[in-house]
């Protein structure tokens, strides 16, 4: 699994376990373990959570979903600060990605 | 407060494009399982005759080539990565055709040439050069040329040639423009529409789409590039050979080449799902790897055909045998199952698209009814079967039987449809 990149882990963790919640429709798996998530940093001075992710390809019918679904997340973990998402398809997102526990998932 | 700095996110084609040619198709083949039904003497004869001519061109314009174009103006945008030119080129396509495939198809049933069939066929050759056009545009802008692209295109090309000759065939019948009658081109024309339309491009598509379903590993580009040579290259020895008029035995090149072309795809499907990471498979995704073993059974009865030719023995029940398996058999398999992977998608980003974070939203697979899938596979399996047994042992009985099985498929697959597109927001 590739690690969330972060300039505040603990804060990150409490953002991972709000994200642990936004499930991919159509695969049933959470944004997390699917790997979706490149990194997410906290800039205290203007309370701005940057999160910056992927989608399984540019196309994701469900992307919008997905997207406001991770800001809904995150803006209820930490409802003092402004959510700034920003989509990236660059490197693309791969099956390599999923965690272990994605792939537990998947191969139940 | 929730902010988007960077929209990267491509967007989708429009449901209003993409909606009516789904629905036009799933009505298009109800109406071909009832014209089944009403005709089943036409299957214990020759293949060249009103009926016959009337639910090949349902089947083949009104079921598989209006749900492909459909799908097309979604997936192409997918398999390229990059917005589709023009909606309106797309709205077009469908209106010309809509009005078109109905005035083919009630001329062939008639058997009468005349202006409504030349206006028909007219109509949906406009349709076919706005697809073609649209597509190509979208490709032109596109960054990404891949082999996926490369397989809809050409194969988008081989349906205007279909359609071309389709045109020239209709005019033939009332005027001499062609040097033979038009019955000596059928082979060319339904040979280009099912090698050069159909199998390409459910081998372009499919080739992306099974391994995205499976979330699988395995790319192998080569060999699809092996693929697309050995399919164009079978089809364009065939023209050579078709205009030569050369013995039967030489037939037998294109059929090798496709043949093996079919071998690799069913392999690379293998593949896809031998490194899947999703190791749960569901029922759409089966009938669709299913459409693919069934694919092989045209090329049986095509073999059998050669080889009695070989013996100046021609056979009409496996010619019927061989249309059936393809239009009833490989291709309605995958429209079936896929229908089911990508309509969901479709009508979900319609009725959901702005109220994300709003509350729970159904994931797109409970927008149709499981159970109502499972037995409509049911019915198509043994419809299916049924028919085609009915067509080589020549009885009415077991075609009128199997007939009725197919229109309860094809009744479950509108129910379905249309449950999916009543679907009401579950929250507000």
């Amino acid at each position: 699994m590739n690690e969330v990149i972060t300039n505040n882990p603990k804060k990150c963790d409490e953002a991972l376990a709000a994200l642990h919640h936004v499930i991919d429709p159509e695969i049933g798996l959470n944004i997390v373990d699917l790997g979706l998530l490149h990194q997410i940093d906290f800039d205290e001075g203007n309370k701005i959570v940057f999160v910056s992710m992927t989608l399984t390809t540019q196309f994701c019918p469900m992307g919008d979903s997905i997207r406001s679904n991770a800001g809904q997340a995150m803006q209820q973990a930490f409802p003092d600060y402004t959510i700034d998402i920003d989509l990236v398809f660059d490197p693309p997102w791969s099956s390599e990605r999923i965690s272990e526990q994605g792939q537990q998932f998947l191969s139940r | 407060m929730v902010v988007n700095t960077n929209n990267n996110l491509v967007q989708n084609t429009t449901h209003k494009v993409v909606i009516p040619f789904y629905v036009y198709a799933g009505l298009s083949f109800l109406a071909a399982t009832v014209l089944l039904f009403l005709s089943d003497n036409a299957f214990t004869q020759h293949y060249f005759q009103p009926r016959t001519l009337a639910i090949t061109h349902t089947m083949a314009l009104g079921w598989g080539t209006m749900i492909i174009l459909g799908a097309s103006h979604q997936l192409v945008p997918v398999l390229i990565e990059a917005k589709l030119f023009s909606n309106a080129l797309a709205y077009a396509a469908f209106v010309l055709a809509a009005i078109g495939i109905p005035l083919l198809v009630y001329s062939f049933f008639q058997f009468q040439f005349n202006g409504i069939a030349q206006a028909g066929a007219i109509l949906i050759n406009a349709a076919v050069v706005c697809f073609v056009l649209n597509l190509a545009a979208s490709i032109l802008k596109s960054k990404n040329k891949n082999v996926h692209a490369v397989f809809v295109f050409t194969a988008s090309v081989w349906l205007l040639a279909t359609t071309v000759i389709g045109l020239l065939l209709v005019f033939n019948f009332t005027k001499n423009i062609l040097p033979k009658d038009s019955v000596r081109y059928l082979s060319l024309h339904a040979h280009i529409g099912l090698v050069g339309w159909f199998l390409l491009l459910v081998m372009g598509v499919g080739s992306r789409l099974i391994p995205m379903f499976l979330i699988s590993k395995y790319d192998d580009a080569k060999t699809l590039w092996l693929i697309y040579f050995l399919v164009n290259g079978a089809l364009i020895s065939f023209i050579v050979l078709f205009f030569s008029a050369v013995d039967s035995v030489f037939y037998t090149v294109p059929l090798t080449a496709v043949s093996l072309a079919l071998l690799l795809f069913a392999n690379y499907c293998r593949e896809a799902y031998k490194y899947r990471i999703r190791k749960q498979v569901d029922e759409q995704v089966k009938i669709s790897l299913l459409s693919v073993a069934m694919m092989l059974l045209p090329v049986i009865f095509l073999v059998a055909m050669i080889a009695l030719l070989l013996f100046s023995f021609a056979n009409t029940k496996l010619v019927l045998a061989y249309g059936f398996s393809v239009f009833f058999g490989w291709l309605t398999a995958i429209i079936l199952g896929m229908t089911f992977k990508t309509l969901p998608f479709i009508v979900w980003n319609k009725v959901y698209h702005n109220k994300a974070g709003l509350g729970k939203t159904p994931n797109p697979k409970d927008l149709f009814s499981e159970s109502l899938f499972q037995k409509m596979g049911l019915a198509y399996l043994a419809g299916f079967g049924l028919f085609t047994a009915g067509i080589l042992l020549g009885n009415t009985i077991v075609l009128q039987i199997a007939s009725v099985l197919l229109f309860v498929t094809a009744a479950l697959y509108n129910v379905n449809i249309l449950k999916m597109l009543r679907h009401k927001p579950l929250i507000k």
